[in-house]
């Protein structure tokens, strides 16, 4: 099979060396036909012949694969050259005239076009390698462009360009339109956080504090026994009171001075009730809670101010 | 292929519907136990988003953290849902050309309170901007505490707002809490002269006093401590460590425990109440109140125009002079709520 395929690759050739003038379209053409596209091309008695002649050069029977595989090669060589003319003349016109010259010569001495010896193939490619080798690259943004539509190729590229700066700038906005309001804290505490810290650290301390009186106050006590189930309640309240009475007295100019130093200068209660100095005791008969042991039924103290019926307005 | 045949002949039986369970009430107090829903109206950008994430892990553990909304679900969809769950409470985020706004509703008859979101960070940027960053395992399994400070100027509005807010969480039972329960809080404290509302997300840690902090560490971690450097086993114990123990001299933070708390704080012994931020942080303005689920007549109005014109137009009898009115006024000021129905 390889034979065969040589073969075919060598009939390619002459066919396309026909039209030798019309580079432009030779090159498609050659595209096509080269990668193994053997059947679309004939065989032709001419070229059967030749191959003939060259087996009978080479006078034994092993050379005559050896000069099949030259021959391929050959024709490998001479496209090649010719492929990086067809390039060559789009970039470089000056150029032109001497390398087809080359190769004009090349045609002359042999009988037949598209088969050379060789060395000559060798040279030819040789050539024209060296003829882009030589050539001096401008020094463009774009670099080596081997297109005569060098300019299109600019302009395409500066669009391109531009619409990409246009879409990152829409980007951005949009992007900043969603971040809008978003800030990255600090990280360190400013004198404002660290009054917000201090604000909820207090209410936990309070609700910490009034939970261990409630809770102290019924240890020991088993709620199941109705005697001490009653006890519990009593004890309840009164813990309760005694613990919320406590820092209404003491710890009275604590609050005042916090709210001082951040410009509300009147000493408002605070509006989550247990934190308010007053919380519970706005009943004034609750105020002594000690000498009036036989209030009323106990209630649970919520988080809240406990006023359920505030959900409805 | 049979199969087939016979699955169809199956009768159809009607899935028995579950009664609502007793987790709506709470177990111990017998209260309530408010619930939440927190979702978005229209398209948010993606730190909004995240918020929306962080806002549902603050209102943990009673509330749909993969509630799923899509485009089409009106805020009627919500509400049908919210009936049979026990929902009691909508935070609704939206966005508009000039600001992020956070509804806070009670379903399913309002009022709806419309806070404009002035400034807000993230969970995840807060943690970022601290050293160490906390975030214990069981930090959102229950829910957190809540204080209100500030708002006891006696405005009708305020008021409203410290209601809504103090009813969000469930209650505690002073009687009956456990402290270990107690792990976060939020604070909203407000601002009387930029009439701004400060939100704050923190955590509580307690730490106990009058205990060095190499021996803390000790019995918190559980680890061979390094005692290469000593002399005796007794220096462990009795040298000082670093020079930064300031936190024990702040008198106010300290409390003393009904019960043992974690490994390190015993009921005998005084703790310090440390607060960590563990966000998100926002900082609102309250907008708008109005007496329905976002409609309804509006109560308050931060820019005061909506509710002077209703009272002027009622003085007048002038009712159509109202409307236009404050179809006007709420056209400019409240875009957010264009994104609704």
């Amino acid at each position: 099979m390889p034979e065969e395929t040589h073969l075919l690759e060598a009939g390619g050739i002459p066919k396309k060396r026909k039209s030798g003038h019309k580079k432009g379209r030779k090159t498609k053409k050659k595209v096509n036909a080269f990668p193994g596209a053997g059947e679309k091309i004939k065989i032709d008695n001419r070229m059967r012949k030749l191959f003939r002649k060259r087996a009978r050069e080479y006078d034994s029977d092993d050379d005559e694969e050896e000069e099949e595989v030259a021959a391929s090669k050959d024709d490998n060589a001479v496209p090649l050259a010719d492929d990086e003319k067809n390039l060559e003349t789009h970039g470089l016109d000056d150029d032109e005239p001497e390398v087809s010259d080359n190769e004009n010569e090349e045609e002359d001495d042999e009988v037949h076009p598209g088969i050379m010896k060789f060395t000559e193939g060798v040279r030819a490619f040789r050539t024209a390698f060296q003829s882009i080798i030589k050539k001096s690259v401008s020094d463009d943004s774009l670099g080596p462009v081997m297109s005569a539509h060098k300019n299109l190729v600019a302009e395409k590229l500066a669009e391109e360009e531009t619409e990409r700066k246009a879409k990152g700038e829409a980007k951005k906005e949009k992007h900043l339109v969603g971040e809008k309001g978003h800030v990255k804290p600090a990280n360190y505490l400013d004198a404002h956080e660290k009054f917000l810290i201090s604000v909820a650290t207090k209410g936990v301390v309070k609700l910490f504090n009034a939970v261990n009186k409630a809770q102290h106050a019924q240890k020991g006590l088993d709620a199941s026994r109705s005697k001490d189930a009653k006890a519990i309640k009593k004890r309840r309240k009164e813990a309760f009171f005694s613990e919320l009475s406590k820092p209404s007295f003491s710890s009275a100019k604590t609050p005042a001075k916090v709210q001082s130093s951040t410009g509300a200068a009147d000493s408002e209660p605070p509006a989550w009730a247990p934190l308010r100095d007053n919380y519970m005791l706005t009943n004034s008969k609750l105020k002594d809670w000690d000498k009036m042991q036989e209030s009323s039924e106990p209630e649970d103290f919520r988080r809240g101010s406990g006023d359920s019926s505030s959900d409805d307005d | 292929m049979a199969r087939f045949g016979n699955n169809k002949k199956k009768a159809f039986v009607k899935p028995v519907m579950k009664k609502p369970k007793p987790g709506n009430v709470d177990h111990i107090t017998g209260d309530k136990i408010p619930k939440s829903f927190v979702f978005s109206r229209g398209k948010l950008p993606g730190p909004l988003k995240q918020l929306e994430m962080d806002l549902r892990k603050l209102m943990l553990p009673y509330t749909a953290l993969k509630l799923k909304e899509k485009k089409r679900n009106n805020l009627k969809d919500f509400l049908n849902v919210a009936g049979p769950m026990g929902v009691t409470h909508f935070l609704i985020l939206s966005k508009t050309e000039t600001a992020p706004y956070l509804r806070v509703a009670r379903t399913p008859q309002g009022p709806t309170l419309t806070f404009k979101i002035k400034e807000y960070a993230l969970a995840a940027d807060v943690a970022q901007a601290q050293l160490r960053p906390r975030s214990p395992k069981d930090l959102f399994q229950n829910p957190p505490l809540i204080v209100l400070s500030g708002f006891g100027t006696g405005e009708q509005h305020l008021k409203l707002t410290t209601i809504m807010f103090q009813n969000i969480f469930p209650a505690i039972d002073i009687n009956t809490v456990k402290l270990a329960s107690c792990q976060r809080i939020v604070l909203l404290n407000y601002n009387k002269e930029t009439k701004l509302v400060d939100f704050r997300h923190y955590s509580i840690r307690l730490q106990p006093i009058g205990v060095s902090r190499r021996i803390r560490k000790f019995v918190q971690n559980h680890q061979v401590p390094d005692l290469r450097n000593l002399q005796d086993v007794s220096d462990f114990v009795t040298k000082a460590g670093y020079g930064s123990e300031s936190e024990a001299d702040d008198e106010a933070a300290t409390v003393t425990l009904a019960s043992d708390l974690g490994r390190v704080n015993q009921a005998s012994s005084k703790s310090a109440v440390k607060l960590q931020e563990i966000g998100p942080r926002m900082t609102l303005q309250l907008v708008k109140v109005e007496e329905g689920l976002c409609s309804g007549v509006v109560i308050f109005n931060e820019y005061g125009n909506a509710a002077d014109t209703k009272r002027q137009g009622k003085q007048k009898d002038a009712e159509d002079l109202e409307d236009v009115e404050r179809d006007g006024d709420e056209g400019e000021e409240d875009q957010g709520d264009d994104e609704e129905d």
